[in-house]
Parts: structure tokens; sequence; C-alpha cells
């Protein structure tokens, strides 16, 4: 009973086939394929032309899985046998599997589709991030780059309002000092984006000034406002923490930002800044920012796209010449202080941006007061000698005009890191400032040069002026018993305050 | 006269064997990727002289991403070997040299050619930050899809073999 069955699903899927040794076809069932008798084998398809050299080898069995035979009208795929015998008569078993194999066969193609897309995105993924890091990188050095001029253009401009001008000349000054700082700022607004997008920004927590901080600002931001005829609102609410634990550097960049904005896009009204009090819970503040304009506005629909980074939005009232770099950081800003922004805006009626930030309050707010104090000039008592290693010449005339100025300092010039330590051994050298790379040297090589030297010359104040101050970098300068930082582009202020703090 | 011999193609999957194949027997293209499951064999015969032609009987393997997992049965009687990679997936030339070397060493006698394929697909910057990986041991880059260096490969293939 079995064998009509045995037939059709068993016996119809094998052929077997004797052939001579030489492939000379002898008998065939001819179950799969069609071949002549006395026709060599080789002639059906190439895979048989192995058994030229199979066949010379006597009593072997040799076993051939998954053999594509693709024939003109089809293509089997078999497992095949092949028995070489010593008689002259070899048998070739082929056994039809093209049903099994054809399901393998999409599992296959599945399989290595999915490995091969996942392997070429990795490659995509990772040539995508080197180009960022190219681009960063370029960013990052071509910034650096504009640092030297951008000082001393800052920095001579200070020096020449102070000197005699007619008024033609103090508006013509008052212009380069507002490009000056719009440059500057620019610059910064790009390094911050490469700093953010190379995570290579990190927010710097001191204890600080809150009130003090906001007035600051706000006495900047009134006069802008007002020459532009808008009215400016501070509101401070009373009750908050005088000092508080945060990044004061950033959080001024947000407000700056923010109100930069909204006197950009405001032509007629107010622009008002309210600073409330939210709650103080677990030893922090936490406080609510507002920053209202009765500007241009901007449409629901775009909300979301001014934090987006380069976007500028499509409108003629928009007097905007800044890069779009602002909002973003803004909002990367606020997003690491553990905040949101949140803006309510109406077309041709304003906008109005809101955040709520914490700080950590401060238990010692005597002993701060006392560390702010030491920030202020001295009076000095005699004249110091300070060593200035760099080798850009504009640099080297802007410090010696800042430090001439204040008629407290010796001044001693050199451009080349080698005769820094035969400038220091048996001289007055009270403070060395030291530029961050001076030809072939690093300052923390020329500073480890004179930390080297015998023990009086360890305790000698060294202050970097450096065109780059990443964690990292101060770190290192830590590590090289560095003591202070200058980053270029610097204004005056900056670096006498640096300069008092560290000679004592 | 036609010598028949038996080239055997191997590498990882997808490095474009099946392709390469079709480019030099068919002279055809296809962008579409299909699995080759097992082998497929093919066969064409190349003129080298007035009297004197070689039929390659070629052996289309499965892709495997380790040359030991290959079936012994498939290397019987081969007289050359083609190992190609993909230039634009470093996955298939990370373990190039151990690859080659096991082939080497258990086929000391059969001739073996490296082939980088698919180089329509890369450049110069590309090729120089990758050939650490493949530089001692290649013998050709190609592309199937656009021919070059095709017949080149095959040719200098037959050369070796008469």
């Amino acid at each position: 009973m079995l064998e009509p069955y045995k037939k059709k699903y068993h016996q119809n899927n094998f052929q077997f086939i004797l052939v001579d040794d030489f492939g000379a076809i002898l008998e065939s069932d001819n179950n799969l394929f069609t071949v002549q008798p006395k026709s060599l084998l080789q002639e059906y398809h190439p895979f048989f032309e192995i058994l030229n050299s199979l066949l010379q080898i006597n009593n072997e069995s040799f076993e051939f899985s998954c053999i594509n035979l693709d024939f003109e009208n089809e293509i089997l795929i078999t497992d095949i046998t092949i028995l070489s015998q010593d008689i002259n008569e070899n048998l070739i078993i082929i056994e039809n599997l093209t049903k099994h194999y054809n399901n393998y066969q999409l599992t296959a193609q599945t399989r290595n589709e999915s490995i091969i897309n996942s392997q070429v995105l990795e490659l995509k993924n990772e040539y995508l991030l080197e180009k960022e890091t190219f681009k960063n990188n370029f960013i990052a050095n071509f910034s650096h780059q504009l640092r030297n001029p951008i000082t001393a253009s800052i920095i001579f401009s200070d020096l020449l309002i102070n000197s005699n001008l007619n008024a033609d000349q103090k508006n013509y000054l008052d212009i380069i000092q507002s490009s000056n700082k719009d440059l500057k700022n620019r610059i910064e607004d790009i390094l911050d984006i490469s700093k953010i997008e190379s995570g290579k920004l990190t927010l710097n927590e001191k204890v600080f000034d809150l009130s003090k901080l906001l007035k600051d600002v706000t006495t900047a931001f009134k006069i802008l406002a007002n020459k532009k005829g808008l009215d400016f609102v501070f509101n401070l609410e009373d009750g908050l923490p005088e000092y508080v634990k945060g990044d004061q550097y950033r959080l001024k960049q947000i407000i700056t930002n923010l109100l930069t904005n909204a006197i950009t896009n405001t032509n007629n009204g107010t622009i008002t800044l309210n600073v409330s009090l939210n709650y103080i819970r677990a030893k922090k503040a936490n406080i609510h920012f507002e920053v209202i304009d009765t500007g241009i506005g901007i449409e629901a629909s775009k909300i979301d796209a001014i934090f987006e980074r380069f976007t500028k939005l499509d409108s003629a009232a928009r007097n905007d010449k800044r890069i779009g770099l602002g909002l973003s950081i803004v909002k990367y800003l606020i997003s690491e202080m553990h905040g949101n922004i949140h803006v309510e805006s109406e077309v041709n009626n304003g906008s109005k941006f809101t955040y709520n930030l914490s700080f950590k309050l401060s238990d010692h707010n005597e002993s701060i007061k006392e560390e702010l104090l030491k920030y202020q000039v001295p009076k000095l008592n005699k004249k110091y000698h300070i060593l200035l290693v760099e080798d850009s010449e504009l640099i080297q005339l802007t410090i010696l005009k800042i430090l001439a100025a204040t008629g407290n300092f010796y001044i001693n010039i050199i451009s080349k890191g080698e005769e820094l330590v035969s400038n220091i051994i048996n001289k007055d050298v009270d403070l060395i400032l030291l530029a961050n790379t001076i030809h072939d040297f690093s300052a923390m090589d020329l500073a480890a040069s004179v930390r080297n030297l015998s023990k009086e010359y360890k305790k000698t104040p060294i202050i970097v002026l450096s065109t780059q101050a990443f964690k990292e970098d101060l770190k290192s300068f830590k590590r090289a018993r560095i003591n202070d930082v200058v980053t270029k582009p610097f204004d005056k202020k900056i670096l006498l305050e640096k300069i008092y703090k560290n000679i004592k | 006269m036609a010598t028949s011999k038996k080239i055997v193609l191997l590498g990882h999957f997808g490095v474009g064997k099946t392709s390469l194949i079709r480019r030099f027997v068919e002279n055809t293209f296809s962008e579409d990727y299909k699995v080759t499951i097992g082998v497929h064999i093919s066969k064409k015969t190349l003129k080298i002289s007035e009297d004197e032609s070689i039929s390659f009987i070629i052996w289309d393997l499965e892709g495997q991403d380790d040359i030991k997992k290959t079936r012994a049965s498939y290397l019987l009687g081969t007289h050359a070997f083609v190992y190609v990679f993909d230039l634009s997936r470093p996955a298939t030339f990370e373990n190039l040299k151990t690859e080659v070397n096991y082939l080497i060493e258990n086929h000391s006698k059969t001739p073996i050619k490296v082939v980088g394929n698919k180089v329509d697909l890369v450049n110069k910057e590309y090729l120089t930050q990758y050939s650490g990986k493949f530089d001692d041991l290649v013998d050709l880059f190609v592309s199937a899809k656009n021919g070059s260096r095709v017949e080149s490969l095959f040719s200098k293939l037959a050369k070796e073999l008469i």
C-alpha cells in the first residue's frame, strides 16, 4: 500500500545515474532531468566536470550538498552523492531539495541584508562622526586664530577712548567698540556651539552675588533699550537669596541672549525682565525668570524652530544681524542647568520667554564677600616686575599698554621660549605671563622648566594667556603648577584682576 | 584545445562574488542582492591563443564570515581560489590575513587571488585609511558594477593556470 506514496513523495525526488570512469552515461532513471545514454554527464551541467578528477579515485564516496543545478527551464537545488567504484561503473545519486533550500534562502536573505545594512549604517555613522569632529575642530581652531587680533582691537579701542578725541572721532570709536563687541560675541557663540557639539561645554559652579549680576546685566541693557527708544523694566522680587552657587557666566549669557533677542525684535514698547523666587527647598532656591517684549512676535508654527541652530525667522520686520545661535545656546544651557524654557508669543504683540532655574544656597556669604573683595585693585606700595613670554607682537603691545597705564609694573618681554630660564635666574621676576604656545614650546613645557629650577623659583606666579580653556586644559595647567589662566580675547579688567590676585 | 580549470570564489556574504562572475560570464550587473546558498557553478571559455583556450568552471560559494566553515567537498579539485572582499565594508576584510593564511596553509599549491570589490564605491582617502588591513595581500581592486579589471582578473588566472 505504501509503494505508490513512496514513489510519489520519495523516489520522485531522487535521480540515479550510472556513469563510466569518463562520465559517459550508462543508465539513468531521469526522475529529475533527462539525460541520454552514452552522452557525457559533464555536458549537462558544469558541476559534473568534477567527475573528471573524482572518478580517477576508486571506491570512494563524495557528498556535495546544496548544489544549484540550473537548467534552461528550472533550477534544482540538490544534494549529490558520487560513489566511484573500480568496475567502471560509478553511481551518482541526486536528491532534489529545492523546496527545503528555498526556505533556507529566505531566512538567509533576511539575515544577511540586516547584517549588511547595520554594517553600512555603522560605517556611515563613523564617517559622519569624523566629519563632525573635523568641523568642530576647524571651528574651534579658526575661532582661536581670531582671538589675538580681537583682543588687541578691544583693548586699544578702550585705551583710545580715554585719549584726546574730538566728537567725530569718539563717534567712530563707539562704532568700532560696538563692532568689536559684536564680533567677540559671535565668535563666543560659535565656540560655544562647537563645545556643545563635542560635549566639551561644562558648567563651572561658583558662589556669586545674584542680585549684583542681575543689576550689572540690566544696567547695560537699559542703555541699549533706551537708545532704541524702548522702555526697560527690571523687576527683582524681594526675598531672593543674595549669594547662590551656580555658573554665573552662563546665567549671564542666558539673560544676555534673551534680552538681546528681545531688543532686536522690538521696535516700540517695553522690554521687561522679571526675576522672582518660586521656592526654597533642600538648600536650593528655585528662581523664576521672565523676559517679555512688545515686539513683532513669532508665529505659533515657528516657535520650536527658533531654538534650532542657524535658524533665523524670515521676516522683513526683523533687523537681526546675528547668526542664529543665541537661542540654541540658551536652550542648551537651561537644559544643562536642569530647567526648561517656555515661549508664549503673538504676532505683532510680542513674546514672553520664561524659565525656572535652581541654585544652591551659599552658607558662607560673609567669607564670599571677603573673597570678592580680594579681586579689587590693591594699592601697591612698590612696582612689580612682570615677565611676558609671548610671540604675538600684537599681544605684546596690547599688554605693554595695559600694564604701563597702571604705573605699577616693570615689564620685560621675550618672544622665544628658550630664553625664559635665562630671563628668570638672578633677575627680579614677580609674575610670569606666558602664552599658551610659543613656537615649539607649550605653556606646560615652559612652566615645567621654571618649576624645575631651585626652590626660590617654584613659587613665582605663572599666568597663561590661553586661546582655549576647556576643562581638560585647566586640569593640565593645574598639574603643571600654573597659577591662573586668562582666556583670549580678554579685556583690561580681566587681565589686571588676575595679575593683582596672583601677585600679592 | 580547451583545458578545464576549477576556480572557487570565497569571501563574506554580500561582497559581490556572484556579481563578479555574472560580469565575467554574461557581462551583466544587477543592483539587487540575492543571497547565494550552497554553490552555483558557471562555465566560461577564454581563448588564450589561436589553438589554445581555457574553460573556467567557476564555483560561486555561499558567503561565510569564517573560511573554516566552508564545506570541504566544495574545495575538492580546485585549481585556483579567488578570495573576494568588499572594500566598502571593513567587516569583510577585518580578518583578511587570517583567512588568506588559512587558505595558503591548507592549499599550498593552489594559486590565490585576493580581490577588493566595489572599488567604485570608495575614494582614495578611504583606501588610504584602511590600506593597512589589505595592502600586503590584495592583488586587484575591481568593480563588478562597472566591470573595472574583472576581465583582467580572469586573464591573469588563465596565464597562471596554463
